[in-house]
């Protein structure tokens, strides 16, 4: 058979088939490997909420790796970010209604950025007025896990892990903030998922500069939010963080995201209630 | 290539002979990027051998039915099928070094030494040989990238894959520790270029064939 290679027919054929092999190849790897990299993704979180509360890698190693001791120091629970009460069931039977199947496991499945981005009719994100968003998200999921370290005997919650998140220049910076159980004293900061600028926003992430919000105060005297990124040396300030020189923008997010998460459109209600409702955080009112 | 090469010809003589970085100036841009550190090196290194290779080898087994007015979109497609490819693997087997690695694992699709090979060579010669030429060409690529990677991991964090083998000065708990402070250039993109550069003069005095005419 006489083969023009050049032809207007071969051009397509070959076209044709080169794109339909190349992609099945890509989206049968990419199926074939989908379990294992959400496991890792999972896994990585994991990690970083038992980093955000102090654990080093040699102690993750003696607890038996970071599954095992993740469940046998973590409690997780989801709430409703709107009460602060505690709300697994709810946020079950709307994501069940979302996702259209059962979900049995949804304490450790809940996907709380994917919930943000429903529709608000759908039960599970509250549209932010302009005023409010002040980290950026447009959208506020309406059940947040809340993650507690309880201690050794547990017998009491020695830390609280918030999910927190909002835009810096480039990304949308997402991490997790620790506190002690007055709800008042920064236990960590950390971020598992950015993009800001390498070596200058992306410093986020550098040690250093995470070691300088253990101990940080959140709240003021009338329980607004007062901790924040500002420029200069903070050492001797209970409110302030030195800011990433270069990244003016994204040390900007990391105050708004604190704003925001620690004030009453965040998990301001629920500290209220597991303060026992004694205090209130004020704030702007509707 | 009138004349047959032997398997080790086309292995090693991009390596030191013909070496893509430091003799044809390819695919410079990620050889900064990725080298703050040996582990990322290593791993980008190997990603890069595993594309050029297959990629080559995939382009010559077709080289006879690619029609040459769409022959150059034809390889960047195998080209970023096998780059996707190997993201998904390292995404799903190695996450934190993916993680790291980021965009540049993506950006291989982009790096002249895959494109260069496909098109220059893999075009005219056997599975066989191209296979071959892509592996050579990827391990001189990983060659340059191993010694950016050492000096700058070595002298920038003071640490070998992590180990720590110039102890760093600090203070730890009142207590010096430690001599070595750590160089800070050389955790910056200029550094790679200073290593690339010396290495380039180290290689063209040992084999002066190298040099270019002035």
């Amino acid at each position: 058979m006489p083969l023009n290679k050049d032809s207007t027919a071969n051009t397509f054929l070959v076209a044709t088939v080169l794109c339909l092999v190349c992609a099945l190849v890509v989206s049968s790897a990419a199926v074939a490997l989908k379990s294992t990299q959400a496991n890792n993704v999972q896994l990585d979180r994991k990690k970083n909420i038992l980093k955000v509360t102090g654990f080093t890698e040699e102690e993750i190693k003696a607890g038996g790796g970071i599954t095992e001791l993740f469940a046998s120091r973590f409690e997780t629970t989801i709430i409703d970010m709107r009460t602060g009460e505690e709300a697994v069931d709810e946020a079950k039977a709307a994501m069940e209604k979302a996702k259209g199947k059962e979900l049995p496991n949804i304490k450790a499945t809940y996907d709380q950025l994917w919930a943000s981005k429903r529709p608000p009719e759908s039960g599970l994100s509250t549209k932010l007025e302009k005023k409010q968003d002040v980290p950026g998200i447009k959208k506020r999921e309406n059940f947040s896990h809340v993650f507690m370290l309880k201690s050794e005997d547990g017998s009491s919650v020695e830390k609280f892990v918030f999910p927190v998140r909002g835009m810096g220049l480039w990304s949308m910076m997402q991490g997790y903030l620790a506190v002690e159980p007055d709800f008042q004293t920064v236990a960590g900061l950390t971020f598992y998922q950015q993009a800001e600028t390498p070596g200058l926003g992306g410093e986020v992430e550098n040690p250093n500069w995470k070691a300088k919000w253990p101990d940080k105060k959140i709240f003021d005297a009338e329980g607004q939010v007062a901790l924040s990124v500002s420029k200069g040396d903070q050492t001797a300030n209970d409110y302030g963080v030195d800011a990433l020189s270069g990244a003016t923008i994204t040390s900007n997010g990391v105050s708004n995201m604190l704003e925001f998460w620690m004030g009453e459109d965040g998990f301001g209600p629920y500290i209220d209630l597991q303060k026992g409702g004694t205090t209130t955080t004020g704030g702007d009112d509707e | 290539m009138s004349k047959k090469a032997s398997a080790k010809d086309l292995v090693m003589d991009p390596v030191f002979n013909n070496n893509p970085i430091a003799l044809q100036i390819l695919g410079i841009c990620s050889a900064l990027a990725v080298t703050t550190k040996l582990s990322t090196s290593v791993t980008m290194s190997i990603a890069v051998v595993v594309v050029t290779a297959c990629s080559s080898a995939a382009v010559a087994l077709i080289r006879d039915r690619i029609p040459s007015s769409i022959r150059i979109i034809v390889q960047m497609t195998i080209i970023a099928s096998m780059v996707i490819l190997v993201d998904q693997v390292l995404k799903a087997y190695m996450y934190s070094l993916s993680k790291e690695l980021a965009v540049f694992v993506g950006l291989i699709i982009t790096n002249c030494i895959v494109m260069g090979r496909a098109e220059g060579f893999a075009m005219k010669n056997s599975v066989r040989d191209s296979f071959l030429d892509g592996v050579g060409n990827g391990l001189g690529y990983a060659l340059i990238l191993m010694v950016v990677g050492f000096f700058r991991e070595l002298f920038g964090s003071g640490t070998l894959f992590g180990i720590t083998v110039l102890p760093k000065k600090e203070i730890v708990d009142g207590v010096s520790q430690g001599w070595y402070e750590p160089n800070g250039l050389m955790l910056l993109s200029p550094s790679a270029f200073f290593i690339i550069g010396i290495f380039i003069w180290v290689l063209r005095t040992w084999k002066p064939d190298q040099v270019e005419e002035a």
